[in-house]
């Protein structure tokens, strides 16, 4: 009972008029762990978690939440699980201590309204306005609403969007506070490195579709052996030039950048110089790094996760 | 339980610490009332400023003295001849009476005595009010010196309340008024929560929406009552305006006076989706209701083509509700209709308002 999924979609299909926003989703979320749905704006991340938190109907498909229907059982759902939204408000001119006792006494199991505060780090702003807040703090003013009730599953629907990288990285403590706990998260994200870090499992997700399934490291290992070499480049469009490359699998040339996925650094490297210094072209910038679920998107969609 | 009393905590402080509703709540109607209280007030009962020309040695100067000074509505004033008539020259008598000397033709018991009256013919009143009582005045005393018995006996006897001034006409008004305003203006609220997707945020949990609403309509009550306090309160602190009816009518036709226009409101309030439209949207409706209910104007004077929208408005017979157990006003429509048509209008919206209802 305790190791059961916590959520399982199959089928999933919704539509808003002609947009297909979630186009045949399925999905399985194991209990305690840090879920992530990974994909670029418009992907069908929020309709997806709407429909799971009940507050959406489904066009097709089959969705359980902790072994309940949400779009029958919606009610007893919501009461089982903490849900952050990624368009939501708050009353403007109550403090972060009223809101968040206010949320409290929509549950049966409320964790203690200080304490809470505390784990999102907002303890010195409790008696603020929700108006005053900046952008950060409401952020984790939201993720403070979904940890109020003492629940064996948490939603967060792009709970660090627009957070400086300082303010990103003390959120990913609290939700790894979270799964320490042995709750279950479900997060939406458009950052890879945040999925990369943070998730045991991730869905990068596309136009509504499921395009990858499974651990970060296994997903990237699956797409690539090789390592990337970037640098800056405002000269060659030769992409064939880059490929004859020792070592080198795939090249792939922006305006003013390269990348080139290699399973031979070294010998990819000294070629590179070479061509640097006879053909005239300039490199700069060097960086050799392993390839990451930015690297995984790019070759499934041709496309940068964020434009 | 405590869900719901967090959740009245929670509008409450919203609200209450929101300046500009706040005025609109509490400041408007106070200044309001203030304001046409004032005008209105110095308008009492009018007086007359009557001159009697005063010349000793006349037996039936005196008499005239002590017979006009009992009309209460006459000042008098004496003085000789040419004082009184250029006094009411200059606008400052309303009347000039003097009793003649009299002739010898009167001794002897033939002629009348003969009592003159000037009147400055510019004021209609003077011809039209004043004449015929000073008229009656004189009559009375003849019928009492030549001991004639009285053939009719005119008893008047007042049917409605003491004497109903302009400022407890208006009140009950301004009272029906800002329950109005409250109701309408209160439900746009829920727009604004729609708008800013506070509805939905509450929608994440497993709170029911109907405690929800049943949450800011039992807010908007309380702010219901504590409006017709204060109103009440200045009426009677400033005005001297005393609750004839009783205080349990008062609540209850305030209680379903508040419950109508809220649910007017929650009606308006399914349409627009800003705050901003939906404000619009209450003006249209709330601006005809203030100037045609009769709050300001007696519905008389109104062209009768209004008369069916008259007839139409709730706030019609809120007024006429409240002016009918607060000051005991006479009666436009009977305590039956207003109730009637009160409580129509409030399951009509209520209806409309569930059927339209959007969370988002
Ligand atoms: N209420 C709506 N009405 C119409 N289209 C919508 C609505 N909500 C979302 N969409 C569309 O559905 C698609 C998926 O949106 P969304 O689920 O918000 O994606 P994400 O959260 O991944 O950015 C987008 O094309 C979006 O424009
Ligand atoms: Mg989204």
């Amino acid at each position: 009972m305790r190791r059961m999924d916590a959520v399982t979609v199959s089928g999933l299909r919704k539509t808003y008029g002609k947009t297909v926003a979630v186009d045949g989703l399925d999905l399985r979320v194991k209990a305690g762990q840090v879920f992530g749905m990974l994909g670029p704006n418009g992907a069908g991340k929020t309709t997806t978690v709407e429909i799971l938190v009940g507050l959406r109907t489904r066009d097709a498909g089959e969705v359980s939440v902790l072994g309940m229907d949400p779009a029958r059982e919606g009610r007893e759902v919501r009461s089982r699980i903490g849900v952050q939204l990624q368009a939501r408000g708050l009353y403007p001119r109550l403090t972060v201590k009223e809101i968040v006792t206010l949320f409290a006494s929509f549950y049966d199991r409320a964790l203690p309204v200080d304490e809470v505060i505390e784990q999102v780090g907002l303890t010195a702003k409790a008696r603020t306005v929700v108006r005053a807040l900046s952008g950060g703090q409401a952020q984790r003013l939201g993720v403070a609403l979904a940890m109020i009730n003492d629940a064996d599953l948490v939603f967060l629907d792009e709970p660090t969007t627009g957070l400086d990288p300082q303010a990103r990285r003390g959120l990913w403590d609290v939700i790894r506070g979270i799964r320490s706990r042995g709750k279950t998260v479900f997060l939406t994200t458009h950052y890879m490195d945040e999925a990369e870090r943070l998730c045991d499992n991730v869905a990068v997700v596309d136009h509504g579709k499921i395009i990858a399934f499974g651990s970060p490291s296994d997903l990237i290992s699956e797409h690539f052996e090789e390592q990337a070499i970037e640098f800056s480049n405002s000269v060659s469009r030769d992409r064939e030039k880059f490929e004859k490359l020792p070592g080198v699998t795939r090249a792939r040339l922006s305006e003013n950048a390269a990348t080139l996925y290699t399973r031979d650094v070294p010998a990819t490297m000294t070629a590179l110089m070479q061509l640097a210094t006879g053909d005239d072209i300039h490199i700069d910038d060097v960086v050799v790094r392993r390839a990451t679920l930015e690297d995984v998107f790019l070759k499934l969609t041709g496309r940068r996760i964020r434009e | 339980m405590r869900t719901f009393w967090q959740l009245v905590l929670a509008n409450a402080r919203d609200i209450g610490r929101d300046k500009m509703s706040l005025f609109w709540f509490l400041a408007f109607p106070v200044l309001f009332i203030l304001l046409f209280g004032f005008i209105f007030s110095n308008e009492g009962t009018p007086t007359y400023d009557v001159g009697i020309v005063y010349n000793s040695g006349n037996p039936l100067a005196d008499g005239l003295v002590k017979g006009v000074s009992a009309v209460p509505v006459f000042k008098v004033h004496t003085g000789d001849r040419e004082g009184e008539l250029q006094a009411l020259k200059k606008g400052k008598r309303s009347l000039v009476v003097e009793a003649l000397s009299p002739s010898f033709a009167t001794m002897a018991g033939g002629d009348p005595l003969k009592v003159q009256v000037y009147y400055n013919e510019t004021q209609p009143t003077a011809r039209q009010v004043l004449l015929p009582v000073m008229e009656q005045l004189l009559s009375e005393a003849e019928r009492r010196m030549t001991g004639r018995p009285k053939v009719f006996d005119l008893v008047a006897e007042p049917v409605q309340s003491s004497d109903l001034r302009m400022v407890d006409f208006l009140l009950a008004g301004i009272l029906a008024m800002a329950l109005m305003q409250l109701g309408l203006f209160g439900a746009m609220r829920a727009v604004s929560l729609r708008e800013q997707k506070i509805l939905k945020s509450l929608g994440a949990t497993p709170l029911r929406r109907s405690l929800l609403l049943v949450s800011e309509v039992v807010v908007r009550i309380g702010m219901a009552l504590i409006q017709t306090f204060l109103i009440v309160l200045i009426g009677y602190a400033v005005f001297h305006v005393k609750i004839l009816g009783s205080w349990l009518a008062l609540l209850g036709a305030v209680l379903l006076g508040a419950l109508t226009f809220v649910s007017m409101g929650y009606m308006l309030a399914a349409f627009p989706r800003t705050e901003e439209a939906g404000i619009g949207l209450v003006q249209m409706v709330q601006f005809p209701m203030m100037f045609l209910s009769g709050i300001f104007f007696p519905v008389e004077i109104m062209p009768s083509f209004l008369r069916p929208v008259v007839n139409a408005m709730p706030l019609s017979y809120l007024a006429d509700l409240l002016r009918q157990i607060m000051v005991a006003a006479p009666p436009e429509y009977s305590i039956a209709t207003d109730i009637a048509v009160l409580g129509g209008w409030a399951m009509a919206s209520f209806v409309v308002a569930a059927r339209f209802w959007r969370w988002e």
